[in-house]
């Protein structure tokens, strides 16, 4: 009789929770009509794909389609890893990565720093402007400009060696030179864009603080160490996880635009050899193989300084 | 403010800022005036090595050329399209989607972030979605750009933020005076995130003025190229022929000529850039701090 009684209550719960939940739907039908059109936006642009990279797995023939393809295992990732040319390439995208980040990433911090001290308004702002222009100049442009400016024949830079006596240096031509460019180019367009992070973080800091250690007698230099660094922490963790996933997605753009046949073996990176073989050269599979690869080693990177982060602070500092 | 001297030290470290500060502004902003300097120069002083930051022997020669190449004006024209068109849906797509997920009492609504956030993280490659553009038959056309990019989850979450900050008692009012979400979104939450639209439209807009990548993949016939595809091509033509070794002097002025065309090109090409740039600022630095912050 019990037992009748609690499957009685539990299927009235069942029907008036089910009753709630289409009152609750039939209250934000309209919402939900705004966001049906998102949704099959992100699962037909966004997790089709992801599952699309099944053909990794497969020999994938366009006239066969994605089912009717074989499969062939591992195959492509055994193919991929023996490959000579992946070991320089990974290395080549590894390496521009940290050249990038440990060169690029501390500047626009120090700039952020010495434009907060800045007591004129408008210089601050001037210089602020200035700074950040390049970060919406295109990479077509920029390349252009750079190789024009580096030219043998008939760049300025060279122009200037020239008159101070030196050889002219075929920059991008040169294995050495040519990570120089491709480094400073990065900093000199996303410097001033990391800038205003940074100093959207330091008004955050509590003026107090200022006040506080200037009484104590801390000159400039010292609070700058003791106060606005650690201030700005959180936000550096913040922007040093996001950059790592972006280590292995290093970006087509810019080494593409730079790129010449001379320095291939310095320059080739993920993203350029999955355009030549996969877009170019049409190996579909083999290409997909590799973009799986990326992206799980993106992931884990992410996934991993994230982690890490959240042990050295207390889970303060991770992204979630 | 508290009256203080000022040390010696610390009047050293403001003049030897403001110096630093403005070499830096100066080699960020050198590269654009000499494009500039070039592309309004005549070839002999190009040759002579004599432009540095101001143009020499002044004409608009290049300029003419592009008119009449035509090449880039197409160009032009096509990045107009692309970009204003791209911009409005991305706004309309991102709007749809950060509206809802910014109202609490949505159902799912932590499934949906999650979701959606996923996506930042692990993404199908380059080649899975490449495919996906075959498959509906929309290569060479600008939806294979529109569709595909057709939300930044970074800037949803932005705009999302955004309109949580709109204090509910608004929509309690109007929803007491019988108005339903759709014209709640529309009459009153839209109109309060003007600032906030206008950053991310703008955010947009230069990103598909810039974008070339997904031109070159999908986009085949010359009619249709992007500004930005045709000087990418420009560029390399230009960076493939300086490879060549040992030419006259009647190769080396080609291509000196080339260089001032190319130049008054990115000219052309940047300028509309430079001109939104103020509104921009305006907007964007508020909108970074959000984003930075909360994000």
């Amino acid at each position: 009789m019990n037992k009748n009684i609690e499957r009685g209550r539990s299927i009235k719960l069942e029907a008036q929770t089910s009753k709630k939940m289409r009152n609750v739907f039939w209250r934000d039908r309209y919402l939900y009509l705004l966001f049906m059109p998102v949704l099959v936006y992100f699962i037909v642009f966004k997790y089709i794909p992801m599952i699309g990279n099944i053909i990794a797995f497969k020999d994938y023939k366009i006239s066969l389609g994605i089912l009717q393809s074989q499969w062939v295992g591992v195959q492509h990732f055994v193919r991929l890893f023996h490959n000579e040319e992946f070991l320089r390439i990974f290395w080549n995208t590894l390496s521009l990565s940290i050249y990038g980040i440990v060169f690029g990433f501390p500047i626009p911090i120090v700039l952020a720093i010495l434009l907060n001290e800045v007591k004129m308004l408008n210089y601050k702002k001037i210089v602020q402007s200035i700074l950040y222009i390049p970060y919406f100049v295109s990479w077509t442009i920029l390349g252009g400009i750079i190789i024009a400016i580096l030219s043998p024949s008939s760049g300025i830079i060279n122009s200037m060696l020239i008159k101070l006596g030196v050889q002219p240096i075929f920059f991008m031509a040169d294995s050495f030179w040519w990570r120089v460019v491709y480094v400073v180019s990065g900093i000199w367009k996303g410097a001033g864009w990391g800038t205003i992070i940074y100093l959207a973080a330091i008004t955050g800091i509590d003026a107090e603080l200022y006040e506080a250690a200037r009484i104590d007698g801390a000159n400039k230099f010292r609070q700058i160490i003791h106060i606005t660094l650690p201030g700005l922490t959180m936000t550096i963790v913040v922007l040093l996880i996001l950059n790592m996933g972006s280590v292995i997605n290093l970006g087509f753009e810019q080494i593409y635009i730079l790129q010449n046949d001379m320095v291939k073996n310095i320059s080739e990176v993920f993203a350029t050899y999955e355009y030549r073989l996969g877009i170019q050269k049409m190996q579909y599979s083999y290409t997909t193989a590799l973009g799986l690869f990326k992206s799980v080693v993106s992931l884990i990177l992410i996934v991993g300084t994230n982690l890490i982060a959240n042990r050295l602070s207390d889970n303060e500092a991770g992204l979630w | 403010m508290i009256n203080r001297r000022v040390s010696i030290g610390e009047q050293i470290f403001y003049v030897v800022n403001y110096v630093i500060l403005a070499l830096f502004a100066f080699v960020t902003i050198f590269p654009l005036l000499h494009i500039l300097a070039l592309s309004l120069s005549s070839s002999n002083e190009i040759i002579s090595r004599n432009v540095f930051l101001l143009p020499k022997g002044f004409t608009t020669e290049s300029y003419r050329n592009i008119i009449n190449d035509g090449r880039i004006i197409l160009g032009l024209k096509n990045t107009v399209v692309i970009t204003v068109v791209g911009t409005f849906l991305n706004m309309a797509a991102t709007i749809m989607c950060a509206y809802p997920l910014s109202k609490k009492r949505l159902a799912g609504r932590g499934i949906f972030m999650g979701l959606i956030v996923f996506t930042m993280l692990f993404s199908g490659g380059l080649i899975p979605s490449f495919i996906l553009v075959k498959f509906f038959g929309i290569m060479d056309s600008y939806w294979a750009l529109w569709l595909p990019g057709l939300i930044s989850v970074y800037n949803m979450i932005v705009l999302r933020t955004f309109f949580m900050g709109i204090p509910e008692s608004l929509e309690e009012a109007a929803q007491i005076d019988g108005a339903n979400d759709i014209y709640i979104l529309v009459r009153i939450i839209l109109p309060l995130s003007l600032p906030g639209i206008a950053t991310l439209s703008l955010f947009y807009a230069v990103g598909w003025w810039n974008e070339y990548f997904s031109n070159m993949i999908y986009i085949t016939s010359t009619g249709k190229a992007s500004m930005a595809l045709i000087l990418m091509q420009m560029v390399q033509t230009v960076s493939d022929s300086m490879m060549q070794s040992g030419e006259g002097a009647l190769a080396q002025q080609k291509r000196i000529v080339a260089e001032s065309v190319k130049a008054a090109s990115f000219v052309v090409a940047v300028v509309p850039i430079l001109c939104v740039y103020p509104f921009l600022q305006k907007y964007f630095v508020k909108g970074v701090m959000i984003g930075s912050i909360k994000g």
